[in-house]
């Protein structure tokens, strides 16, 4: 039986692009429109809100370190039983979460529990969506990453509805039987027809073959600087504006305004990514210098329409870096070690994501304004920005992608680990 | 109140020495309004600076209100007063036409008052003055000003307590579950606050019982009834009282306690929904492949056959193989 040798571009893409949609959606969605279930449990618990902002940390945090995790039995399994457990232990750590009373058990089952649910579901999912494209990867990575913005759009308005009608505990039950969908998600994850380049290796083989590779570890760090300074505005940008004495709704409107250009610029630089020539590192680099630049200015605006300017700016070029990051990492490592490449990335520059905002309160506190705080997030991007030069094939006029996989592999890969030769000329 | 306006009106006979002296006091400091004594010009009678010393401690209030000929709608101010003070009320009238053909009154909420206040002329402008103390809930309302030519001119300051701002949405929470109700008012502390429940028409106080209500009551300006093991019957409109010295104020809160069978209906819906997907994503694929299968034993079947005459064919048709193992090999 002939096997394709490339990666099909289309058909049941599309589908998994579907999957990867709902499920960005519904993981990041969920977390970022967390804070409106913030206000209910400082008062049911009476806690204070460092205490309570602890479990989307818990969360998040347990969702890039798990990532790995579920890279690696992914590229055991397959990504479809993994992303299915990985839904069923989301949706679990929420009904279990409906019945809490203290603060402790929400630490548990949200950010415990249904942290490791997402962290089984996200990372294979993006992985097996590389394995379905080559030619529109970034596009598609782009057309799914999309799940983020209109989520938080909609399950604002949506989780709101829902705690005026059924309170904290009744939405957290809903919320669990939405999260459900994720288990819909995963069936949808067919694995793709390419058995020569999944089955090279075991994963812990190819775990010590990427930390040994050169260009993939830099990769990671310049990922790991970008996330530092990514999520800053996210946190802190309503508080500066209030800082400016900006009132409450304008200053929402001018987060959903980057949240719309978020989107845009999510599209917009999937389809640049795959119809410009050359390798896709080069806009990487032009999106995260841009986005650095934009947050160092946001300081010096003072204006109203200078600082939705920005926002405009900052939502679309943090947008546009996004598909591009993980579209680069197939081109480094090869799709055979896309799974646990993507775990390993998730894991490490999930140390960026966790020390970013801390450390923006932390000058926030010691200075007393923003001002230091966003132009540190910006230094720390544009360091990110410096080191993708050092990555390969960045002067090189052609794309990376065309040279071909199994090349990669073979050079990649321990003497240790026999290649399985007779493999890659199956009948 | 009225020892000191009955004082206040022993000084009616002169009311033209007190003009002169008032118009004098006018123009020498304009609109200050802060003490009291150089407004009183008289050696006052030793009664009154006794009651004077007893709210010379109370702070002092003061509230302006201008009107002219042509206003045409009547001036409100509203005042929000929360400890005893002493009050000063000031309106003044500009007019083109004569002054002193202007009728000037107070009323107290419909009630006239009586000769104690004071009136001044400047220029076409006519001043006058009320004063008095507020003690308790009886002296609030409403004080107006009345200026009497051919048409009235009104001027209104309505005192009253300062109000408590409340959340209107309603307080949802289960049964079994505890919930907490808050009341809170922002920039006054009163002496009392009392917590009532009422469950149809009649209101009935909160008692501390034990093991169900606990009032927290850790800021002056907020209080806090925490309720623990609703039940069904505890759902209903709950009022908090605030007690001032000048008066009451009053919140509603409405508490709405739900069984855990209200999510639960939608909950099993959405679940049975994704159970449903998956089903039908599953089988789908099973159907799919099997087609593919047959297509594909199909095709295989045709290609043994056609191995099976290459052979039967002899050598010449090895180099055909050989290219079509190269290409599969790919």
């Amino acid at each position: 039986m002939v096997r394709a040798a490339e990666p099909p571009d289309g058909g049941w893409g599309w589908m998994v692009v579907l999957s990867a949609f709902f499920q960005s959606a519904l993981v990041f969605g969920v977390l970022r429109s967390f804070g409106v279930f913030f206000v209910e449990f400082v008062a049911a618990f009476e806690e204070q809100a460092s205490r309570i902002s602890w479990i989307a940390s818990i969360g998040i945090a347990v969702q890039q370190f798990g990532s790995p995790v579920g890279s690696a039995l992914s590229t055991k399994f397959g990504p479809r039983p993994v992303v299915m457990t990985g839904g069923v232990l989301a949706a679990l750590g929420m009904l279990l979460a409906s019945f809490a009373t203290s603060l402790t058990h929400l630490y548990l089952s949200i950010g415990l529990l249904s942290g490791s649910g997402w962290a089984l579901t996200f990372a294979p999912t993006l992985a097996c969506l590389s394995c379905y494209f080559s030619r529109r990867r970034s596009l598609a990575t782009g057309l799914a990453l999309t799940g983020v913005g209109l989520s938080s759009f909609a399950f604002a308005p949506l989780f709101q509805w829902l705690l005026s009608c059924y309170a904290w505990r009744g939405s957290l039950l809903l919320l669990s039987a939405i999260s459900l969908h994720l288990v819909a998600c995963g069936a949808l994850l067919r694995p793709p027809s390419l058995a020569e380049e999944t089955a090279v290796g075991g994963p812990r083989a190819q775990l010590t073959s990427l930390l040994h590779h050169g260009p993939f570890l830099r990769y990671t760090v310049a990922l790991t600087l970008i996330n530092t300074g990514y999520f800053i505005p996210y946190l802190h940008l309503v508080a500066h504006l209030q800082d400016l004495d900006w009132d409450p709704l304008p200053a929402a409107f001018l987060l959903s305004v980057a949240a719309i250009s978020d989107l845009v610029g999510r599209v917009a630089s999937g389809w640049l990514g795959d119809a410009v020539p050359g390798p896709v590192t080069r806009l990487l680099m032009l999106w995260t210098t841009l986005t650095g630049v934009s947050l160092a200015l946001f300081p010096i605006a003072r204006a109203p329409t200078a600082l939705v300017a920005l926002a405009v700016a900052y939502g679309f070029t943090s947008g546009a870096l996004a598909p591009l990051a993980f579209s680069v990492l197939p081109e480094l490592v090869g799709t055979s070690r896309i799974y646990c490449g993507l775990g390993l990335l998730q894991m490490i520059e999930s140390i960026g994501g966790l020390l970013g905002p801390p450390l923006s309160g932390f000058l926030r506190d010691v200075t007393g304004n923003y001002t230091a705080s966003f132009v540190v997030a910006g230094a720390f991007l544009l360091s990110g920005s410096g080191v993708l030069i050092t990555l390969p094939h960045f002067f090189s006029c052609f794309s990376a992608a065309t040279s071909r996989p199994q090349d990669l592999v073979t050079e990649a890969l321990d003497t240790k680990v026999p290649l399985p030769k007779e493999g890659l000329e199956e009948d | 109140m009225r020892a000191l306006s009955g004082l206040l009106g022993a000084r009616a006979p002169t009311p033209r020495l007190l003009l002169l002296l008032q118009c004098l006091l006018a123009t020498a400091r304009p609109g200050s309004a802060d003490d009291s004594a150089p407004d009183t010009p008289f050696t006052t009678p030793p009664v009154r600076e006794e009651m004077m010393e007893k709210y010379s401690n109370f702070s002092l209030e003061s509230h302006n209100i201008s009107l002219t000929e042509h206003s045409s709608m009547p001036v409100e101010k509203n005042i929000t007063l929360e400890r005893p003070s002493n009050v000063k009320l000031t309106c003044q009238f500009t007019t083109s036409g004569d002054l002193n053909a202007v009728n000037v009154t107070w009323r107290k909420d419909d009630e006239l008052l009586e000769n104690n206040y004071l009136v001044n002329a400047t220029g076409s402008t006519l001043y006058t003055q009320y004063r008095f103390t507020i003690i308790n809930s009886k002296q609030m309302g409403s004080y107006s000003c009345f200026f009497q030519e051919e048409k009235e001119q009104k001027g209104t300051f309505n005192f009253k307590v300062p109000e408590l701002h409340g959340k209107n949405k309603p307080l949802i929470s289960y049964v079994g579950d505890s919930t907490v109700l808050t009341c809170k008012c922002q920039n006054c502390v009163p002496l009392n606050w009392t917590w009532y429940h009422s469950n149809g028409s009649v209101q009935v106080p909160v008692g501390v019982q034990m093991n169900k209500y606990v009032i927290n009551e850790t800021y002056a300006n907020e209080t806090k009834l925490k309720i623990k093991q609703l039940l069904e019957e505890d759902g209903g409109s709950y009022w908090c009282r605030a007690l001032f010295q000048l008066g009451e104020s009053e919140e509603h809160i409405e508490l709405v306690v739900l069984s855990y069978l209200v999510p639960l209906k939608p909950f099993f819906a959405i679940v049975a929904e994704v159970v449903l997907l998956v089903a039908i994503i599953l089988l789908c694929e099973k159907y799919t492949q099997k087609n593919k299968k047959h297509s594909d034993e199909g095709r295989e079947f045709e290609q043994i056959e056609q191995l099976k005459s290459d052979d039967s064919n002899g050598i010449e048709n090895n180099v055909p193989r050989l290219r079509k193992n190269e290409s599969t090999g790919q």
